[in-house]
């Protein structure tokens, strides 16, 4: 089961992260591509962890969609692997200290992961740019003026809603994974109730 | 053209992504020119990036920034102009772009499906393995069924309604999923078969890896001693 949502994780990172890649160039915005990419893939690997109830699951599912992202051709490429991999762990983290999983929990650790995307910017143009926070600052606000309509001195306002839109959009997929792990083990469990009769 | 195990090619990533962190100035130019020597000899398909008109984009505009990033030494002295100090600060950007992606690449595209689940049986997650080879191999199932389920609902006229859409597409792709999963499972039981037992993969370390690791640590001790 590890495998196979790891697997349904690593289908929607390398086939709409191709067409988003082709959609949004890397070196434009990566706003709307990362939002898409981690909504979904958290919807999945919090669906996953629905039927896999096991601590240490939502991380061996990063792992996998990981190793798999490294394995497809032209995807040994460090941003993406690191942000699956932190998102998993922070999923991890709250379903672990939560314990039993709770509709809540799913929504909380999906608002965290996709939340990531903002922070794992700043991280990432240190690591790879050696950019320091002050110009990435600079270069979020200059973004996300022109893609808000507003004027880059409301700094603060067009920072708290990038990271609102992604905590959102993360607990949105995260209130959805609940819901369709239950539609599912519905749809299944009538289809073994069918069977039986 | 493999000439190292895996060992040897995630010593050299580890090396090239800690050197690519620690060095600075012209030092990263001569790392990339390590690498480089490195991919052309034992792991050509790792400069696949170098391929890719879109990372050369991403490095020059890198380059391209460092003026307008550093201004406060600008040549002409007005708020907007050429500076040296910026110009460097823009290649060094690139070049560690450069570095680490090939750092990167070179190492771990040179590992096969079954180099990694070796090295972790090697490691004692058998079960890690086991998971990423069932993923491995499905994939391609997968990604047919997203595709024909998707076609499915388009052909109905689904996508008129793009909510309930997605939520049928959702539905019908994890269903599938845990049916796959109880057919592996019920594969792997008839051969009694147990991710925990059975045939270990083995990888080796062979002494071309003893020389690599050696050569990139004397490297390593060179760096440190002279050129800091």
């Amino acid at each position: 089961m590890v495998g196979l949502f790891g697997a349904l994780w690593g289908v929607v990172e390398t086939t709409l992260g191709t067409y988003l890649n082709v959609i949004f160039p890397a070196f434009t915005n990566t706003f709307f591509k990362g939002v898409i990419l981690g909504g979904i893939g958290v919807a999945v690997a919090l669906t996953g962890r629905f039927f896999v109830r096991k601590r240490g699951s939502v991380i061996l599912f990063g792992i996998i969609t990981m190793l798999l992202k490294t394995l497809s051709p032209g995807g040994s490429r460090i941003g993406p692997m690191v942000a699956i991999f932190v998102q998993s762990a922070l999923m991890e983290l709250v379903l672990t200290l939560v314990g039993d999983p709770r509709r809540w929990a799913f929504v909380l650790g999906g608002a965290l992961a996709v939340g990531w995307n903002f922070p794992h910017k700043f991280i990432m143009m240190r690591v790879m740019y050696g950019r320091n926070m002050v110009q990435v600052y600079q270069k979020l606000v200059q973004d996300g003026s022109q893609m808000l309509g507003l004027e880059p001195s409301m700094a603060l306002l067009i920072l708290g809603i990038l990271l609102g839109v992604r905590l959102a959009v993360g607990g949105i997929a995260g209130w959805s994974a609940w819901a369709l792990g239950g539609a599912v083990a519905e749809r299944l469990g009538q289809r073994s109730q069918a069977v039986t009769e | 053209m493999k000439r190292f195990s895996a060992w040897g090619y995630l010593a050299f990533t580890l090396w090239g992504l800690g050197m690519a962190l620690a060095v600075k100035g012209w030092r990263l130019g001569a790392l990339a020119v390590v690498e480089l020597a490195f991919g052309l000899a034992w792991s050509r398909e790792g400069l696949g990036p170098l391929r890719r008109w879109r990372f050369w984009v991403l490095l020059a505009v890198a380059v391209a920034l460092g003026p307008w990033l550093v201004r406060r030494s600008s040549l002409t002295g007005a708020d907007v102009g050429l500076s040296w100090l910026g110009l460097s600060v823009g290649l060094e950007m690139a070049g560690r772009a450069l570095t680490l992606s090939l750092a990167f690449s070179l190492g771990l595209s040179s590992l096969s499906l079954s180099d990694l689940v070796a090295v972790f049986d090697r490691l004692q997650l058998r079960g890690l393995g086991f998971a990423l080879g069932v993923a491995m191999n499905l994939l391609s199932s997968l990604q047919e069924m997203a595709r024909v389920t998707f076609e499915t609902i388009r052909l109905r006229g689904g996508l008129r309604r793009p909510v309930v859409a997605m939520r049928l597409f959702l539905i019908t792709l994890v269903s599938n999923t845990l049916r796959y999963g109880d057919q592996v499972v019920h594969a792997a039981s008839v051969r009694a078969f147990e991710p925990q037992r059975g045939r270990r993969m083995r990888v080796s370390l062979q002494r071309a890896d003893l020389w690599l690791v050696a050569a990139l640590a004397v490297s390593s001790v060179a760096c440190w001693l002279f050129f800091a």
